[in-house]
C-alpha cells in the first residue's frame, strides 16, 4: 500500500519548477499514504549479546499508541542505567517498525540517546529496513539533542505567600490609584462645569439611557419586593405590641432612608459597572484609547466625564422611581392584610415620616452615582492586553463599587446620627 | 499527468491521493454570494498557497472546509471524510488528523504556551502526564521557539513569537493536513522568511499537506507547490507559480505584476 502515491511523484521533473516537492525525498512521500486503518500496538522486543544490547521495535509509534509502551520504555532505560551498558551498545532495529510520527521518534530517540546527553542516528545505533523511518529519525536529531525539559511545577507554600504579598500590595495600590483617578476626574468636571460645550452630551444621553432609564424596571421591581417584605416582617412582630400601624412608619423610614438607594446602588454596580469595565477595557484592547489621545481627544472627557455625568443626573431619578416602588410594595401588603386603608396609610407617611427621611435617601444618590462611575471607568482603563484581565477589572470593579457602596452607607449612617437627623 | 503540477481544480484522480476535495461549494450570506459552484483538489503532501483580494472570501472558504462554516450547499471532504455530512463518528477523528494556525495565533489566553499545545493531547491521546509534557515541549522546539517559552502566557510574546506557538499547538498530535491563515501577516520580512522555511522543515520532516492562505509573495514562491486564486466566486486558476502568473489576468494579474509583485518575483 506504500505505492499509492509513488509512481507519480518520481517524475516531477516537469517545468513549472517552483514546487519544493521536487527534493521531496523519499521517506516524506511514503508518509504521505492514508494510515492503516488497524492501528498496531507497539511493542519491544530486548536483546542483550555479548554486552551489546539490541531494541527491536514493532507496531505503530505514534502519539496515540505510545502510552501502551511508556512502561516498558521506562523499564528499559533503567536497565541501561543500573547494568551500565554504554549508549554506544545500544541500538533499534526498525525491521518490523509500522508507522511512525513525532512523537514516536520522541521515544526512539530516547532509546538511542540511552542516557546520554547526545543523540546519534546511524548505521550503528539504527539497524534494518523502513520505508521513511530512518530518515524521520534524522530529521529529528537536532529537536532532541540536549534533552526536553518540562518546566517544574512551583512550590505551592511560595505560591502561597507571595499570593497573600501581591494580595496586600494590590489593595494598597488599588486603593492610592482610585484616590488619584477621584482627583482627576473631579478636576476634569470642574473644566466640563465651567466649559459645558465641552461635554460630549451624546454619548452622555446614550449612557444615560442605557445605564439608567433602562434600569428602571428592575429597580422598581426589586424595591417593590423589598416594601412588601418590610410590611410582612414589620406587621408579624408589632402585632405582638398592638401597634401594626407602625408598619407605614417602618416600611416608610427604611425604604426612603436605606433600601431604594442601596438597591439602586447595586443594580448600577452589577449592571453598569460591568458594562463600563467592559466597554472602555475592550476599547484599551483594541487600542482605540491609544488613537484617541494621538489624535488630540482626551480619553477622561470622550469616556470618563460623560459616564459620570451621565450617571449623576439619572441616579436621583432611578432613586426616587424605586421609592415609590417600595412604598407602593408597603401599601399593597398593608391594605391586603393588615386592615390598614389606603388612605391612612398615605396619612401616617405624611405625619409621621414626612420629607426628612426622603431627602437623606436622595442625598446619597449622586455620591453613589459617582464612587460606581469612577470604579467602573477605571477599572476599564486599568485593562492590558489580553482577556484575562479583562474579566479580572470586570470582576473588581462590580466588587469595589458594591463595597465601597455599603461602606460609604455606613458613614453616612453614623454623620447623619450624630447630626441627629 | 503529473498530478503535482495539475493546472486544472478538479483532478481526476484516486481518492486516496486526494488530502482536501472541495465539490460545487455555494457560500453566501443572505443575498450576497461568496463562492458559487467551488471546485478544488488538494493533493496529499502538497503545499498549496491561496490568494485573493480582500473580501473574495478565502477566509469563509477555510471555515467551511475546517466544519466552522456550513456551506449553503456543495460537498468538503477533508481526508476521504465528508466534513459535512451525517457521519459524526467520522468527524470526531478529524480532530486529531488536522491543524489549524488561526490568523492571530487563538491561543487560549489562560494557559501558558506548554499548556496551549498539551490540550489536545489531553483530548485526544492517554499519554501520562510527564510523557505528554516532553511532547509539548519538543513541539515548542519544533517550531522554532526557545525552549523558556514553553513558561510564558501567550500575552508574554511578540506576534512572531505567538505564531509560532500557534504552529506548536496546530502540529500537537502529527496532523496529515495542516491549516494556515495568514501565517506570516504582520511579520517582518526576516521572522516572515524564517516562518516559510520553517514550514518547508515541517513539511519535509512531518510529510503534511499544508494549505496556506497568504497575501504574502515570498510565500507563495517559497513554501507553495501550487497556487490557487479565488476571484469571481470560484477558483479562477490553479497551478505552480509561474503557471498561474503567466495566465493571471484581473486582479491577479495587478497582484503579480505591480511593484511588489515584481520585487518579490523578480
Amino acid at each position: 500500500m506504500a505505492v499509492a502515491c509513488n509512481s507519480q511523484s518520481v517524475k516531477l521533473e516537469k517545468n513549472y519548477g517552483c514546487g519544493k516537492t521536487k527534493i521531496m525525498n523519499e521517506a516524506v512521500k511514503t508518509n504521505l499514504v492514508p494510515m492503516v486503518a488497524q492501528e498496531f500496538a507497539p511493542q519491544l522486543r530486548v536483546r542483550e549479546l555479548e554486552g551489546q544490547l539490541e531494541v527491536g521495535v514493532k507496531g505503530d509509534w505514534t502519539v496515540h499508541t505510545i502510552h501502551l509502551i511508556e512502561n516498558d520504555l521506562n523499564g528499559l532505560l533503567e536497565v541501561i542505567k543500573t547494568k551500565n551498558i554504554a549508549p554506544e551498545n545500544v541500538s533499534i532495529h526498525i525491521n518490523h517498525l509500522n508507522d511512525l510520527d513525532s512523537a514516536g521518534a520522541y521515544m526512539l530517540c530516547e532509546i538511542i540517546k540511552a542516557g546520554r546527553e547526545d543523540l546519534v542516528v546511524n548505521e550503528e545505533t539504527v539497524f534494518g529496513e523502513h520505508p521513511f523511518a530512518r530518515d524521520f529519525l534524522k530529521q529529528m536529531e537536532r529537536f532532541v539533542e540536549g534533552g526536553i525539559e518540562i518546566p517544574k511545577p512551583v512550590d505551592a507554600v511560595a505560591k502561597f505567600k507571595q499570593h497573600v504579598v501581591d494580595g496586600i500590595d494590590d489593595f494598597f495600590r488599588e486603593s492610592v490609584e482610585t484616590l488619584s483617578f477621584v482627583g482627576q476626574t473631579v478636576s476634569s468636571l470642574v473644566l466640563a462645569f465651567t466649559n459645558p460645550k465641552r461635554v460630549r452630551w451624546l454619548p452622555t444621553i446614550s449612557v444615560a439611557e442605557s445605564a439608567g432609564l433602562d434600569a428602571i424596571p428592575i429597580v422598581m421591581m426589586l424595591t417593590f419586593f423589598i416594601g412588601a417584605v418590610v410590611a410582612f416582617m414589620g406587621a408579624q412582630t408589632l402585632e405582638a405590641f398592638g401597634g401594626t400601624v407602625f408598619t407605614v412608619d417602618l416600611v416608610g423610614i427604611s425604604v426612603l432612608r436605606e433600601f431604594a438607594v442601596i438597591i439602586t446602588a447595586i443594580i448600577l454596580a452589577g449592571r453598569s459597572d460591568s458594562a463600563f469595565t467592559a466597554q472602555i477595557g475592550s476599547m484599551k484592547m483594541t487600542q482605540e484609547i491609544d488613537a484617541m489621545s494621538i489624535i488630540g481627544l482626551d480619553p477622561m472627557e470622550m469616556l470618563v466625564i460623560p459616564r459620570v455625568l451621565a450617571l449623576l443626573i439619572m441616579t436621583p431619578i432611578m432613586v426616587f422611581f424605586a421609592m415609590i416602588a417600595g412604598l407602593v410594595g408597603g401599601a399593597f401588603v398593608s391594605v391586603l392584610t393588615l386592615d390598614i386603608s389606603f388612605t391612612l396609610y398615605l396619612n401616617r407617611l405624611q405625619e409621621y415620616v414626612g420629607d426628612k427621611h426622603f431627602w437623606v435617601g436622595m442625598s446619597k444618590a449622586p455620591v453613589f452615582a459617582f464612587i460606581i462611575a469612577i470604579i467602573g471607568c477605571r477599572q476599564g482603563l486599568e485593562v492590558e492586553n489580553d482577556v484575562i484581565s479583562l474579566g479580572k477589572h470586570t470582576t473588581a470593579a462590580v466588587v469595589q463599587a458594591i463595597f465601597m457602596v455599603i461602606l460609604v452607607d455606613a458613614i453616612f449612617a453614623l454623620i447623619y446620627n450624630e447630626l441627629e437627623i | 499527468m503529473n498530478y503535482v503540477d495539475a493546472v486544472t481544480p478538479i483532478l481526476d484522480c484516486p481518492a486516496d491521493q486526494v488530502a482536501i476535495r472541495l465539490r460545487n461549494i455555494t457560500n453566501k450570506f443572505g443575498d450576497f454570494i461568496i463562492h458559487k459552484d467551488l471546485d478544488l483538489d488538494v493533493l496529499r503532501g502538497e503545499t498549496i498557497g491561496f490568494v485573493g483580494g480582500s473580501g473574495a472570501g478565502k477566509s469563509v472558504l477555510l471555515r467551511t472546509i475546517i466544519g466552522l462554516n456550513r456551506p449553503f450547499a456543495g460537498k468538503v471532504d477533508v481526508l476521504g471524510i465528508d466534513v459535512w455530512g451525517e457521519n459524526e463518528a467520522e468527524q470526531e477523528k478529524l480532530a486529531s488528523k488536522w491543524g489549524v494556525m488561526f490568523q492571530d495565533g487563538a491561543l487560549f489566553s489562560s494557559l501558558t504556551v506548554l499548556e496551549n499545545v498539551m490540550v489536545p493531547l489531553k483530548e485526544h491521546t492517554n499519554l501520562s502526564p510527564k510523557l505528554m509534557g516532553e511532547i509539548a515541549a519538543l513541539k515548542v522546539l519544533m517550531a522554532g521557539l526557545p525552549k523558556e517559552a514553553g513558561d510564558k502566557l501567550p500575552s508574554e510574546l511578540s506576534g512572531g513569537m505567538r505564531k509560532r506557538a500557534a504552529l506548536a499547538r496546530a502540529l500537537a498530535l502529527d496532523p496529515d493536513i495542516l491549516f494556515l491563515d495568514e501565517p506570516t501577516a504582520g511579520l517582518d520580512p526576516i521572522t516572515a522568511g524564517r516562518f516559510d522555511d520553517l514550514i518547508n522543515d515541517l513539511k519535509q520532516a512531518l510529510g503534511l499537506t499544508v494549505f496556506i492562505i497568504t497575501h504574502d509573495l515570498d510565500t507563495l514562491r517559497d513554501a507553495c507547490d501550487r497556487v490557487a486564486a479565488l476571484a469571481n466566486q470560484r477558483v479562477s486558476a490553479i497551478g505552480p507559480l509561474d503557471y498561474v502568473r503567466e495566465q493571471a489576468t484581473g486582479w491577479l494579474e495587478e497582484y503579480f505584476s505591480g511593484p511588489r509583485g515584481r520585487a518579490a518575483l523578480g
